[in-house]
């Protein structure tokens, strides 16, 4: 079996020869190939060049499109700056919403309009023409706290949950919209399975979570599997407290940071859910030894069962030792669920 | 006289206009205004750090505890000067280069505004050119460095070594945080102190300037 039909026949809950491998890795690919990291967020080709390369010399079973936050952003109008060696950021103190009103006027941008999103799914089109048979292709989308956050500032947004809920929730209403766009023309494009990066909501708490996040994510997961797609749903930082609701969204993924217990998230989520996951991806992965990157493999592998796919809690960062790297993916080439 | 448990309790509960009423009739009925920061706002943020750590809060709740309290700061802050009180030391704060991470940074700067400091927030991604200019034209004695990227953990260093060949270490203070610091990094780069919180900031600075 190919690496797409082993992801694919995972996912289904249908016998694989081995555990999926599917790290993030965006810094990282793009130093494989020597290209600054400006071009692998801007130009399509320069991202699919680094997601194979790096896919082809660590055995990935996917590749992906993320880069960084911004592209919906920035196609809705909100300044961002682009740094040669860093992903492209939204400058928060000129959010494009920083005056509420605007959100009433907001236009979603079309997604095929030639912008930063019409970018990625240029990406999903050369993967699925270059790699489409051999590789799980992975698309991106922001959540609706992680987008909320972009196109508000994400200090204000966290304190317009107490100000103004109704504000946070027209926002949200309006980033789903646009996010489910987004994914509609992803799948069209190829894409096998919408990653779902959903930052910020780590760092709210369970309560806000409950009644203000988790309805958005379902909708958005409910959205794209009405398309027929497939949700991994990402969240950085410690997602302890929220690990249950992330656990019932339904989603074909749940990929988590190194900072929430994935024996905790086993018990919580939903039965047979697919984690992914979590080693600390500094302090293990980049900075660890192969013998200690195998062991937290086989750590994460024993807290989440055999409903697993093999990955660190969040990005390979750039100057991982490629050694420690292979060591975390012998572990899925070696290992049956 | 108002029960000033009140402004404690709309600190920690983030109450901005509750914290700035009760400050305001406190100052009219002749309360020092020092006492009011002193012994009921900085306990306040003392104990919304408690429940941060504790993961009863999270962001949102320090943010709006942080605001509440600026609420009273900024009617408390004219008449300290107007008496004549100095501020306890000029902080220049900011986020090191190449990151942009800056919720923690907001945070230990209006921590150290309601300690009495007065704050020069350089922002994100500031070089250390930027942080010896701030010593040079404002006089900070006191530059408090912020990262969250293992990647841009080097930047202090190099601001520190800077400082040092632009020949102004010894008029100022280094002070550095942010989730992947650690102690041992600070000593090892040579920074004065280090604080894994907010509060934790305040006393460091406080240390830095008594000594
Ligand atoms: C929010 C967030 C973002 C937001 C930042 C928005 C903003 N305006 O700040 C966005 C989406 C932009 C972002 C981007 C990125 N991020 Co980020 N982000 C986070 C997240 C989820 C929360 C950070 C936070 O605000 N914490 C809450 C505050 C209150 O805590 P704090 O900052 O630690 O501050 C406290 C203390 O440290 C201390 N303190 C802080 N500063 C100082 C200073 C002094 C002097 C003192 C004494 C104390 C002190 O006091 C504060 C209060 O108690 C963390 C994960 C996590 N939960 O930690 C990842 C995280 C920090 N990000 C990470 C990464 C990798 C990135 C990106 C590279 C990802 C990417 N490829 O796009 C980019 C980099 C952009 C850049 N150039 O900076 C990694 C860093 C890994 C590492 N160690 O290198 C983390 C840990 C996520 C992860 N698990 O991988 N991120």
């Amino acid at each position: 079996m190919n690496s797409r039909e082993r992801v694919l026949a995972h996912l289904a809950g249908k016998p694989v020869d081995r555990l999926p491998l599917m790290p993030i890795t965006m810094m990282f690919a793009c130093q494989q190939i020597g290209a600054r990291y400006r071009d692998y967020c801007t130009d399509y080709r320069v991202l699919v060049e680094a997601q194979i390369r790096v896919a082809e010399t660590f055995g990935f079973d996917y590749v992906n499109t993320m880069s960084d936050p911004a592209r919906e952003a920035a196609d809705c109008g909100a300044p961002v700056e682009f740094f040669d060696h860093q992903p492209v950021a939204l400058v928060e103190d000129r959010a494009l919403l920083a005056d509420k009103s605007t959100l009433a006027r907001l236009k979603i941008p079309d997604p095929l309009g030639g912008g930063r999103m019409h970018n990625g799914i240029q990406a999903i089109s050369l993967f699925k023409e270059r790699v489409g048979s051999e590789k799980l292709v992975e698309g991106w989308i922001e959540g609706p706290i992680a987008e909320g956050a972009d196109l508000r500032g994400i200090n204000t947004l966290m304190t317009d949950f107490f100000d103004d809920p109704a504000f946070v929730k027209d926002l949200f209403a309006f980033v789903i919209e646009l996010e489910l766009r987004f994914a509609r023309e992803q799948i069209r494009a190829g894409a096998d399975l919408i990653g779902m990066g959903d930052a910020a909501a780590s760092l709210v708490g369970p309560h806000f979570y409950e009644e203000f996040v988790w309805p958005y994510e379902k909708q958005l997961v409910d959205g794209i599997h009405a398309m027929g797609g497939r949700v991994r749903l990402h969240i950085c930082g410690n997602t302890r407290r929220i690990l249950k609701g992330m656990g019932s969204l339904g989603c074909a993924v749940v990929d988590l940071d190194s900072l929430a217990p994935l024996h905790e998230a086993r018990q919580q989520a939903a039965p047979g859910q697919i984690l992914l996951g979590n080693m600390n991806p500094v302090t293990v992965l980049r900075n660890g030894t192969p013998d200690l990157v195998t062991a937290a493999a086989a750590q994460c592998h024993r807290e989440a069962g055999p409903r697993f796919i093999v990955g660190a809690g969040c990005e390979v960062p750039r100057d991982t030792p490629p050694e420690n790297l292979r060591a975390l993916c012998e572990y899925a080439h070696q290992h049956a669920p | 006289m108002p029960d000033l448990k009140l402004l404690y309790e709309a600190v920690v509960n983030g109450d901005a206009k509750a914290s700035l009423a009760i400050t305001q009739q406190a100052l009219a009925e002749g309360v020092d205004p020092l006492i009011l920061v002193n012994e009921h706002m900085v306990p306040a943020m003392d104990e919304v750090g408690r429940r941060f750590e504790a993961n009863e809060f999270f962001v949102p709740e320090l943010l709006i505890a942080a605001r509440a309290m600026k609420a009273s700061l900024e009617v408390i802050r004219p008449l300290l000067i107007a008496r004549g009180d100095k501020p306890a030391g000029r902080v220049a704060i900011g986020t090191v280069k190449g990151d942009l991470h800056d919720i923690g940074k907001n945070l230990v700067a209006s921590l150290l505004e309601g300690g009495g400091f007065e704050v020069i927030d350089l922002g994100v991604n500031v070089t250390p050119e930027k942080f010896i200019e701030t010593v040079n034209l404002k006089q900070a004695n006191i530059i408090a460095m912020s990262a969250l990227l293992t990647t841009t953990m080097p930047a202090m260093k190099s601001t520190i070594e800077a400082l040092k060949s632009a020949g102004v270490r010894d008029r100022v203070k280094v002070l550095i945080g942010g989730a992947p610091i650690t102690q041992k990094y600070a000593d090892e780069i040579g920074a004065d102190g280090y604080s894994e919180n907010a509060v934790g900031a305040v006393a460091l600075a406080k240390k830095a300037v008594a000594t």
